[in-house]
């Protein structure tokens, strides 16, 4: 009776199954490592309302603290000489640890990994620095560093308005503000148990320590924790920008998307993995957007598209695992472009222009996404494409830890290995598959798109988006002599090419990540 | 080593630090074979087999970066040109690179720093004689026209602007340029602004550019992967065997000694206060102890179980982290030492403490088991991350823009062994000296305030 009255609040409270410490193993004997994960099913979604921040701080004091016998010092004296290697990484829906050891010192080193899992110090000291720090960086670093991180921090912060998808995974400066030791000791034994563990392994062990290390990890509580329910991306109406508006930005960082419905345990993902690789590869030169906006044009460092979550793309040359999730969104990288006041000093020939390019580069993206949905892509280029994706998926686990966290992905997914399972539909796949793909999933009316740029540039460019002004591109001298008939006819198009704007909005850098949240 | 706090993410200088540890055996530190092959046009040829199956790292290493930009009003210009290696030849025009490229399905880039440019592609072993045929085509026949040179250094403009939003980099312009007068360290790989915004008026020096030097004296090709050496050298007599050797040899100014304390400052008040120590440090060798002395020593006082950090990041909670190491670099460099500071007022204590940490190692020995843990640590390091051959290609590649010569990994990391307490006391002393330090800081005021 007991079982089904859990059920019942478990699937009222609509929270997502747990499967009690899977385990994925990769041996690999010529291995001079032991690579060990340990991928919980929680994430930032289950911070509480008010305390938003939560779960980074928890699992940042677990492991960057001591244990039940051993200060974090100890703990580093100990492991010097070794150079181990863990860490924690929280994401929306996991947290992943993961620990690199020599196969030298593994014996030497696992009662420090047993005891950093099952019986954290929660000192009060470690707490201290890890709250000062997380509160650090989302009061300043997160909005002064990196304008592009910034713009796709603020492209979340709409598109999962009123979610427990909304905030950072690091939280937001009220919610750390309000997180106390007591519940961080609290948030661990109740959302880190054995029933939401999957456990990984890779690298050069024996079946002896596998053994000990599921005996152990079943020492967790062994109750089941109630996830939220992942919150889904928002619908906007038409299109939905946010300006940033900052001091001294030399450029405007463009993020734009809109919810998908769509994840690596769809079949269909292979398809439209196609379309976007065709549109925008993250980080190469081979892309529809990166090709119109940097090559041809001159306009900025590079241009992509995504279908998922991609974690330090600025860092990042490929996709890291551990960061799986259900609630997905499309969205467009345009990297940052020249404002108006910068273009005027650099160009006499451009002082009486009152935007910068901004708007031209968003105007042309979009284009390039309602090409696709009209036309779909040729033969020859879906065929090139596909090639180029079956070997350059197999790059993404180039090493044993990415390679074992690719395939616990695969199981947060359902899927038993995403990688080979994805060649085999991608080899499959049709040209018409990735056509009616295009159709089904993308559009361009309704979009949330967030602009961090100057403040000298916010205002005109708000006017002139609200307006649906044309956007003339304007090239220096040196450019626009050299440019074929063929790229200024495109220009006039793009420039005149209406956007479904509804509303924008200006917002000043300090203002952002406040708005109220609603109860999830 | 733990994960660092997330300041530390942004870190100046952080990459640096793959490099800057490492180690020391009896044996050589890489557990594989460097082929090398010298062909007669100076193109050096190295090959290491790994058991990747099916899986090659192919990298191409020019010694040639920002150091070698002498000229006034040319700063940035090895970086620049590192684009417009992917503007097309002949044969291959960008349109068709670019396809050729796709269908080979590499992970491909190219990356510039002070002494070296790197061109590479991990992918697909059965593929290496198109890589090879590609690359010997650019590295031979480049051809862009002016338009397409003028239309590419907007890009680089633009990359220059998505740098530009972070503090750090900021500083570390400002570092350079403040601590070096006339060697070429004085500017960034990305160059000064108004050098990025006058490149494209620079077509002409471009073909200068590339005829001094993408010539295989410069060059080293480096195979690692799932190949065997007959085959790496077929195909680089096949594809470079034609390449002429070139006459150019820069002539980089020698920095004159420094005489003083300087200064460089970002005002940010929306920003955390941070300090950066910069002293001149070693060029690097792999036959004098200095450098890996400094960095057994920096490698210590960092440590989170030192200390340095457990009084000003744990017990005070004045810093949020320090760390430093020194740069490897051909011509002395810098050696840093650095804060993230909880509050700005704290700015010139957190100095001092770091200042005394720094005076105490110039007189008071290394505990010998903190050095022999500090030597395991380097070793142990480096040894766990030869586990992909871009990592290999990487590792190589350093050393290779370094001295010329791949085999200087085994020969540096074999010094670690020799380093004494003695050592590193005498490197403290000549190195952390306040005549050739600068003081870089980030706070909310118009100057640093630090003395």
């Amino acid at each position: 009776m007991k079982k089904i009255l859990h059920l019942v609040v478990f699937l009222l409270a609509g929270s997502i199954a747990t499967h009690a410490q899977e385990l994925v193993e990769l041996k690999q004997p010529q291995s001079n490592k032991v690579v060990i994960k340990l991928m919980f099913r929680n994430g930032s979604v289950s911070d509480p309302a008010g305390k938003e921040g939560l779960t980074y701080a928890t699992v940042n004091t677990v492991v960057e603290g001591g244990t039940k016998d051993k200060t974090a010092k100890e703990i580093q004296e100990l492991i010097y000489p070794m150079a181990v290697n863990y860490s924690a990484s929280v994401d929306k829906e996991v947290t992943v640890f993961t620990f690199q050891v020599h196969v030298d010192f593994l014996d030497k080193f696992y009662p420090v990994l047993r005891d950093l899992i099952l019986s954290p110090a929660f000192a009060e000291d470690d707490f201290n620095s890890i709250k000062s720090n997380q509160e650090n960086y989302v009061d300043q670093v997160i909005r002064a560093s990196s304008d592009e991180d910034y713009s796709k921090m603020a492209l979340e912060d709409l598109l999962f308005r009123g979610t427990n998808y909304q905030h950072m995974i690091q939280g937001t400066t009220s919610g750390v503000d309000h997180i106390a030791l007591e519940d961080v000791k609290e948030h661990y034994k109740k959302y880190f148990t054995r029933k939401n563990l999957m456990i990984g392994i890779a690298g050069n062990y024996s079946p002896a320590f596998i053994a000990q290390l599921k005996k152990d990890m079943s020492g967790l509580p062994d109750t089941d924790p109630v996830i939220p329910k992942p919150g889904k991306a928002n619908n906007p109406d038409g299109m939905n920008v946010e300006i940033i508006s900052k001091e001294n930005a030399l450029g405007s960082a463009v993020f734009t998307g809109f919810p998908l419905d769509l994840t690596r345990s769809s079949d269909e993902f292979a398809a439209l993995m196609v379309a976007n690789s065709y549109l925008g590869e993250h980080r190469k030169s081979y892309g529809k957007l990166y090709d119109k906006i940097r090559t041809t044009r001159s306009m900025n460092y590079g241009d992509y598209s995504y279908i998922e979550w991609y974690k330090n793309g600025g860092s990042n040359m490929l996709p890291v695992p551990g960061v799986p999730r259900n609630s997905n969104y499309f969205s467009l990288w345009i990297r940052p472009v020249q404002v108006a006041e910068g273009l005027k000093k650099q160009y006499p020939e451009l002082n009486s222009i009152e935007t910068g390019h901004a708007h031209f580069a968003l105007r042309l993206a979009i284009r390039e996404i309602d090409e696709m949905i009209r036309n779909g892509i040729s033969k020859e280029d879906f065929e090139l494409t596909r090639q180029f994706l079956r070997s350059y998926n197999k790059l993404y686990i180039q090493t044993p830890e990415r390679q074992l966290g690719f395939l616990m992905d695969s199981r947060f997914y359902g899927r038993k290995d995403y990688i080979q399972e994805m060649d085999a539909l991608l080899a499959k796949l049709t040209l018409a598959d990735v056509n009616k793909a295009i159709r089904k999933y993308w559009q361009t009316k309704n979009m949330f798109i967030t602009i961090v740029t100057d403040d000298s540039e916010a205002g005109p460019l708000k006017k002139a988006l609200e307006e649906n002004r044309p956007s003339p591109m304007s090239y220096s001298n040196l450019v626009k002599t050299g440019l074929p008939k063929e790229v200024l006819d495109e220009d006039e198009k793009v420039a005149n090419y209406k956007l479904n704007v509804k509303t924008v909005k200006i917002v000043s850098s300090k203002d952002t990540f406040k708005p109220p949240l609603k109860g999830f | 080593m733990r994960p660092r706090s997330l300041v530390f993410l942004v870190v100046l200088f952080s990459f640096l630090q793959e490099a800057a540890g490492q180690t020391a055996t009896k044996k050589r530190i890489l557990p594989f074979d460097i082929q090398q092959k010298k062909m007669t046009n100076g193109l050096n040829v190295v090959t290491v087999p790994f058991n990747s199956p099916g899986l090659a790292a192919f990298f191409i290493v020019v010694r040639a970066g920002s150091r070698e930009e002498v000229e006034e009003g040319k700063t940035g210009f090895a970086h620049f040109f590192e684009h417009m290696m992917f503007r097309g030849t002949e044969k291959y025009p960008k349109e068709l690179y670019g396809q050729v490229l796709k269908s080979i399905g590499a992970s491909a880039n190219a990356n510039t720093f002070f002494d070296r440019t790197i061109y590479h592609m991990t992918g697909n072993a059965t593929m290496l004689e198109k890589m090879f045929e590609i690359e010997g085509d650019r590295f031979q026949h480049l051809k862009y026209s002016e338009h397409d040179f003028k239309t590419e250094a907007g890009a680089v403009k633009g990359e220059y602007t998505k740098n530009s939003a972070s503090p750090f980099q900021q500083l570390f312009e400002k570092i350079l340029n403040t601590a070096f007068d006339k060697h070429t360290y004085k500017h960034t790989t990305m160059g000064f602004f108004k050098d990025v915004v006058d490149m494209p008026n620079q077509y002409d020096y471009s073909l200068l550019f590339f005829d001094r030097f993408y010539r295989p004296e410069y060059t080293t090709i480096v195979v690692v992967g799932d190949v065997k050496q007959e085959e790496v050298n077929s195909y680089a007599d096949k594809y470079f065997g034609s390449w002429k050797r070139g006459t150019y040899a820069p002539v980089i100014e020698t920095e004159p000694e420094q005489t003083g304390t300087r200064f460089a400052h970002v005002e940010n008040p929306a920003f955390p206060p941070y300090i950066s120590l910069n002293y001149k440090s070693p060029a690097f060798s792999d036959k004098d102890k200095d450098l890996p002395a400094l960095d057994i020593l920096t490698t210590l006082l960092f440590d989170q179980s030192g200390d340095l950090y457990q009084r000003l990041v744990v017990k005070e909670q004045k810093a949020r982290s320090v760390s430093g190491g020194p740069f490897f670099a051909r011509d002395p460099l810098l050696v840093n030492v650095a804060a993230s500071v909880v509050k700005a007022e704290d700015m010139q204590y957190v100095k001092d403490e770091i200042n005394k940490a720094l005076e105490n190692a110039k007189t008071i020995p290394l505990d010998p088991q903190k050095l022999a843990d500090t030597k395991s640590n380097i070793k142990y390091s480096f040894a766990m991350q030869l586990d992909s051959p871009d990592q290999i290609a990487n590792s190589l590649a350093l050393y290779i823009w370094l001295t010329g010569n791949p085999e200087s990994l085994n020969n540096y990391y074999s010094l670690y062994d020799k380093v004494t307490a003695e050592d590193i006391m005498a490197a403290a002393k000549k190195y952390f000296n306040n005549n050739s330090l600068t003081i870089a800081t980030i706070g909310p005021g118009e100057v640093g305030n630090v003395k």
